[in-house]
């Protein structure tokens, strides 16, 4: 079973800490959600766990440092949804999506059937023929998680997958990624909105809450303690409003 | 969009194929020598300088995430003048006759070429690079390059000065085929590493950050495009003098005809800028009667205006390729 560990890591940028002293787990086959306020540094752990920023610390993909990994060995493990999909050339969304199958060696033949099979199970194989810059931004997230999909990892990070999405678009999308999920695939996805990973749709999934560039609490989803440590963490008050099943945590505009 | 390749790909072997045939009469043995001597092995020289530059222009052009990259902007042709204005100077010095003088200036203008593509693969092989500041690097150093040789061409006499004017004009020279068996290993690697990394290329057009996690390492992409981009364009720049706009435009033609797809556009950037070089030279060859006019002033002439229209199109939203 594939791992991503953090082990202490620390990151700093001009003189500024980014991260300090963070460790986290994410096994294949556990859906980790980290939460926080802007500027927690949550992009920032993601970044670090791709290799992407030079850390102190252990950055491990099963038992490996991921900057020393070759880019083909780690991208078959590792899969990220940054926050904003570049589309500078207007390439069509097959071309796309066969791009993010770089990781395997194979013809060109085989990696479109293999980007058009990721479509499909993205439900965005309608999209093919068009061009990325002519997506809607509910497309776009859809085409971007195909891409993730094309690249066959057994993890995925996702960085605030829902953003600038409608509401009906973000439902959509979290059960799309409560799909990979229940696959088999290891998810660690940063949200803002605690109350969307009901449409994930179990108490199992593990809550990681961070400000300040650490971690300040770890727990289920489903765990009554849960609506405290989102006080603390944004710094105000939530009252939980019970919903049919659903339980929903809304901010009460009062202090914490 | 095959129509549009095929069309592409058609017209770019007619105007090679005619190139040759066009101009004085080529009747007699002497029309026959022209023809198999001088016309053949100079298009055929085209078609390698073009293609070259135009494919270098498509990688710069993706490597960067930038469309006014090319061989030109990030101060390879600019290294290579230098070079070769150095060894025009020099030459007589060392008592070299220029006539005499065209080895070292080929190797000087290579020279030139690679070590600032050296010094440019440097700066974008330290992870912390950001595009642009490499393509600033590019322009510093371009400019850089251009001041040295504006002096050296002010402390030259006027046969030296006539010399490094003329070859800093770009001119496809009459090098026969011994030239071409020169030059040809030159754009052989330049052309088989540029586009077996087609692939990594296309990768990159998601975004540097995107293309890494997607397994495509960066840092030695940019340095390998721009080493290899060296390689070829230092080749190019030595024998030729600097021809400018074909790495800038042709790219920017073959991704309004065929789409932005690196699997289509690289190859495409060859055949075409082929025969766009060979046009030009065509053109240089007859429009003065009596006389050559140098193919880079063609290529400027018709690149610079080409390159606005191009500009503004886009800019007004009908540069995007649809396909048919």
């Amino acid at each position: 079973m594939t791992n991503l560990e953090l082990a202490n890591v620390s990151v700093r940028a001009r003189g500024k800490a980014l991260l300090q002293d963070v460790s986290l787990r994410v096994n294949q086959g556990e859906f980790v959600a980290l939460l926080g306020p802007n500027g927690a540094g949550k992009t920032t752990l993601l970044r670090a766990a791709l290799g992407l920023l030079p850390a102190t610390g252990d950055v491990l993909l099963d038992g490996q440092p991921v900057r020393e990994m070759p880019g083909r060995e780690r991208a078959a493990k590792l899969a990220w949804l940054p926050q904003q999909s570049a589309a500078a050339e207007p390439l069509s969304v097959l071309e796309q999506v066969t791009a993010a199958r770089y990781r395997f060696h194979e013809t060109h033949h085989a990696a479109e059937a293999g980007a058009l099979a990721a479509l499909n199970a993205a439900g965005a194989a309608q999209f093919a023929e068009r061009y990325v810059n002519e997506l809607s931004g509910g497309e776009a997230q859809r085409v971007a998680v195909a891409g993730m999909i094309a690249q066959e990892t057994p993890l995925l990070l996702l960085d605030e997958p829902a953003n600038h999405l409608d509401p009906a678009q973000q439902i959509e999308l979290y059960r799309l990624v409560a799909r990979l999920w229940r696959e088999g695939r290891g998810v660690l996805c940063i949200t803002h909105d605690v109350n969307m990973l009901r449409f994930v749709g179990d108490a199992a999934v593990r809550v990681v809450g961070m400000a300040e560039g650490r971690v300040r609490f770890e727990c289920a989803y489903g765990a009554p303690e849960l609506a405290d440590h989102v006080s603390g963490l944004f710094n105000v008050g939530i009252e939980i409003v019970q919903a049919g099943a659903d339980r929903l945590l809304v901010p009460s505009g009062r202090p914490a | 969009m095959k129509t549009r390749v095929l069309l592409l790909c058609a017209l770019s072997a007619a105007v090679i194929a005619a190139s040759p045939w066009l101009g004085r009469s080529l009747e007699g043995d002497s029309g026959r020598f022209i023809l198999e001597n001088l016309r053949i092995p100079r298009v055929l020289m085209a078609v390698l300088v073009g293609g070259t530059l135009s494919l270098v222009g498509a990688c710069y052009q993706t490597i960067f995430a930038n469309p006014l990259a090319a061989p030109s902007t990030v101060g390879t042709t600019a290294g290579a003048t230098l070079g070769a204005l150095v060894a025009v100077v020099a030459a007589p010095a060392l008592g070299i006759s220029l006539a005499n003088g065209l080895p070292m200036i080929a190797a000087l203008a290579f020279i030139g070429a690679l070590l600032v593509s050296l010094a440019i693969a440097a700066i974008a092989s330290r992870g912390k690079a950001r595009v642009n500041d490499i393509l600033l690097a590019g322009i510093a150093i371009s400019l850089a390059a251009g001041a040295i040789s504006t002096g050296l061409q002010f402390s030259a006499d006027q046969v030296q000065l006539y010399a490094a004017i003329q070859w800093t004009l770009g001119h496809l020279p009459q090098v026969g085929y011994r030239g071409l068996v020169m030059i040809l290993p030159f754009m052989a690697i330049c052309w088989g590493v540029l586009l077996s990394q087609t692939r990594a290329l296309q990768t990159l057009l998601g975004g540097e950050e995107r293309a890494h996690s997607q397994g495509v390492n960066v840092p030695w992409l940019r340095s390998l495009v721009l080493g290899v981009g060296a390689l070829g364009v230092g080749a190019c720049v030595a024998w030729c003098g600097p021809i400018a706009f074909i790495g800038l435009i042709v790219p920017h033609m073959v991704r309004m005809g065929v789409g932005a797809s690196r699997r289509v556009m690289l190859p495409m950037s060859v055949v075409l800028g082929a025969g766009f070089l060979a046009a030009c030279d065509t053109v240089a060859r007859l429009i003065v009667p009596g006389r050559e006019l140098p193919v880079g002033v063609v290529t400027s002439a018709i690149g610079a205006p080409l390159l606005v229209w191009l500009v503004v199109r886009q800019g007004s939203g009908r540069g995007t390729h649809k396909s048919s």
